[in-house]
């Protein structure tokens, strides 16, 4: 019993030392306590304005319809849309399918068509097969709200077929990409985008991280195996010494963009081969959605300008660490900006954000290329390469600061001070000490 | 006359420390010139300062008349610095940051290959320099390091505890191969250290320095005449009024 006691005790004390050496660490108290509560609110925020927005498009949604049939069964289906749909159906009149989608684009706001072919009211009082064609524009950014509406329609579609049993009718699901009508599902082209959507910026996240910790380490390792000083003191400009770690991690990083560059189009090229049930294999680039060789030089060049302005921070940041150890721990509060826009890109539509969050992910240069791999699939290259130069910019800023730093004697003796845990500490030293 | 190196009084603070605080003194070209004092007394930040890696907060140091501040560049091209606690690349090889230091000095203090083969000399480390850094015991990487700073034959040479925890054979091999090298050489020595036996051996002259002030300064022999005693510790204690 005593020898349990003892053990206790033993624990008991350890334990205390332990609670007490974790929480007197700030790096430890802001990792853990205070960025998760600033962090997962922001988040929320985010997730919450995109869904309210998203619900509030949907409200507003126009549905164009377009008949080729214009009989009583044509008539009474529009009828029904008419009346229960909470959506704004708007007639368009057009002799084909390709006039019809110029003009849903042109005159209308609606990203869907719904297709009644001539025949349809024929075909469902002889018995025969009939069917309704639905085209969604697929714009490739608009994440999940992107097949939410073409939903909603054939949700309506279904409750109408099921009033008229046995089934008169069939509907079939089909897309408008860049203007131009095709015949490959809209949750088809969502599978295989929406997967692009999480697979590019996972990696260029991992990307970012990985060069922050090696251009962290370059800095920080010189101090702890006291090399810096050595270095320094050398008939070398300090502006070499800081070129010399750039171009190091530099070479590290362009290895890394071309390694996605590679991995990313093998990627994209492999949904070729991918045999779809009913349509046949998609063949991305036919309907304009992979990439072009310049679109892949622009994401190349979002890639890596993200990487040097990352690499240049990390190292600016670690000049404020005095061992790796440290570095890593001031570093590891920069994922959040890699972080957090991850995640918003990848579960949220980017243009459906409230502004004032917009406003914040693009000021944050580590979306950027995650918000290029978007760009160019859609064709959007003015917001991609702005992107870029936004993000150059910030890097010479950064280059700027960094070099400043290395010419001063901050470089040694810079240390990052929590100035208000100091205060706290002393006031509470006074008042046992009065 | 030019001085190898000139202070006038010099300060330095880290916010409310005040690290050097009025520090004079002139060493003589050829001299071994030692600063002694206990941990703190600013020993290191005077070394760093003529090592042009902090700035003085006033005062001036000029290195055979050249500003420190104003003229770091030129500066660094007469300087060979050893920090205390200086560390070598621990995955490169002996000989591979031999070169690596070597490849920014001036080419008139001789060719690389020449430069090496002097630091080769002065470490005695023979074969072992083609392991690497990281698999030498810290007697081994100081007498690396020491030979780093000697091998560029540098007009002036700031050796900051140079035999900082080393035992007696180590520090004994790193003290000979400073004073054969600076008669060998012509080259000035800026020494500092809190072993005052080590300085009384190696110096020709010493400044007794505490709280970021030099106390007394002299010969060995006269400071120890002057103040009547057997050695500087003594010596030392003395002028403190510890003793």
């Amino acid at each position: 019993m005593l020898r349990w006691l003892v053990l206790l005790r033993g624990l008991g004390n350890v334990v205390v030392k332990e609670l007490k050496e974790l929480l007197r660490d700030p790096k430890i108290l802001i990792g853990m306590i205070v960025v998760p509560l600033i962090m997962f609110p922001i988040l929320g925020f985010a997730i919450r304005g995109s869904i309210e927005s998203v619900e509030e498009r949907l409200q507003m949604l126009q549905i164009g319809v377009v008949d080729f049939d214009r009989q009583s069964a044509s008539e009474d289906l529009k009828a029904f849309l008419q009346n229960n749909l909470t959506v704004t159906l708007v007639s368009i009149n057009a002799s084909d399918i390709g006039e019809a989608v110029r003009l849903l684009q042109t005159d209308t706001n609606a990203t869907d068509l719904i297709i009644i072919p001539s025949g349809f009211t024929q075909n469902i009082s002889q018995g025969n097969p009939a069917y309704v064609e639905i085209y969604s524009v697929f714009s490739g950014t608009r994440g999940i709200a992107e097949i939410a509406s073409s939903s909603i329609v054939s949700e309506y579609l279904e409750f109408y077929r099921r009033d008229l049993a046995p089934e008169p009718f069939n509907t079939i699901s089909k897309s408008i990409v860049k203007g131009k009508p095709t015949d490959v599902p809209p949750s088809t082209l969502f599978t295989i985008m929406s997967s692009q959507v999480f697979v590019l910026p996972t990696t260029i996240s991992i990307l970012l991280v990985f060069s922050m910790q090696i251009a962290a380490t370059s800095v920080a390792s010189e101090k702890e195996e006291k090399t810096l000083e050595t270095l320094l003191s050398l008939p070398i400009s300090r502006f070499t010494i800081l070129a010399g770690k750039l171009v190091g991690s530099i070479i590290v990083a362009a290895v890394g963009a071309v390694t996605i560059m590679i991995g990313f189009n093998y990627y994209m090229g492999s949904f070729m081969l991918m045999g779809d049930v009913g349509s046949g294999p998609v063949d991305l680039a036919a309907i304009g959605l992979a990439p072009t060789p310049l679109g892949y030089v622009i994401l190349g060049a979002s890639i890596f300008m993200a990487l040097l302005s990352a690499l240049a921070l990390a190292i600016i940041i670690s000049a404020f660490a005095q061992d790796v150890r440290g570095a890593q721990s001031i570093v590891g509060y920069l994922y959040v900006l890699i972080m957090l826009p991850m995640i918003i890109i990848m579960f949220t539509d980017f243009n459906a954000l409230p502004l004032t969050a917009k406003i914040i992910l693009l000021a944050v240069p580590y979306s950027h290329p995650m918000l290029a791999a978007q760009d160019i699939i859609t064709g959007n290259y003015l917001a991609a390469v702005s992107g870029v130069i936004y993000v150059g910019l910030f890097t010479v800023a950064l280059l700027y600061a960094a070099s400043r730093l290395f010419s001063t004697e901050k470089i040694l003796t810079a240390k990052l001070k929590f100035r208000g845990l100091k205060f706290k500490r002393k006031k509470i030293q006074n008042s046992e000490n009065p | 006359m030019s001085f190898a190196v000139e202070a006038e009084d010099l300060a330095k603070s880290f916010g409310n420390i005040k690290a050097l605080d009025g520090l004079s003194f002139r060493i003589n070209p050829g001299e071994i010139y030692g600063l002694i004092g206990p941990n703190g007394a600013g020993k290191t930040t005077a070394l760093r300062i003529i090592s042009t890696l902090i700035l003085p907060t006033s005062g001036y140091v000029k290195v055979h008349d050249h500003d420190v501040v104003d003229e770091a560049s030129v500066v660094r091209k007469l300087i060979a610095y050893l920090p205390e606690e200086a560390g070598a690349y621990k995955n490169l090889s002996g000989e591979e940051y031999l070169r690596f230091m070597a490849s920014f000095s001036l080419r008139e203090n001789g060719s690389l290959e020449e430069m090496v083969a002097i630091a080769a000399q002065i470490s005695g480390l023979g074969n072992r320099l083609r392991d690497k850094v990281k698999t030498y015991s810290k007697g081994m990487k100081r007498r690396l390091l020491v030979a780093r700073a000697l091998m560029t034959r540098p007009k002036l040479a700031v050796l900051d505890e140079p035999t900082s925890g080393l035992d007696v054979l180590h520090s004994v091999h790193v003290r000979e191969i400073i004073k054969q090298q600076v008669k060998k050489y012509d080259v000035t020595v800026l020494i500092s250290s809190h072993n005052m036996l080590e300085v009384e051996y190696l110096c020709e002259k010493v400044a007794l320095i505490n709280h970021g002030k030099i106390i007394a300064e002299g010969t060995p022999d006269k400071l120890k005449i002057d103040n009547d005693v057997e050695n500087l510790e003594e010596a030392f204690a003395k002028v403190v009024g510890l003793a």
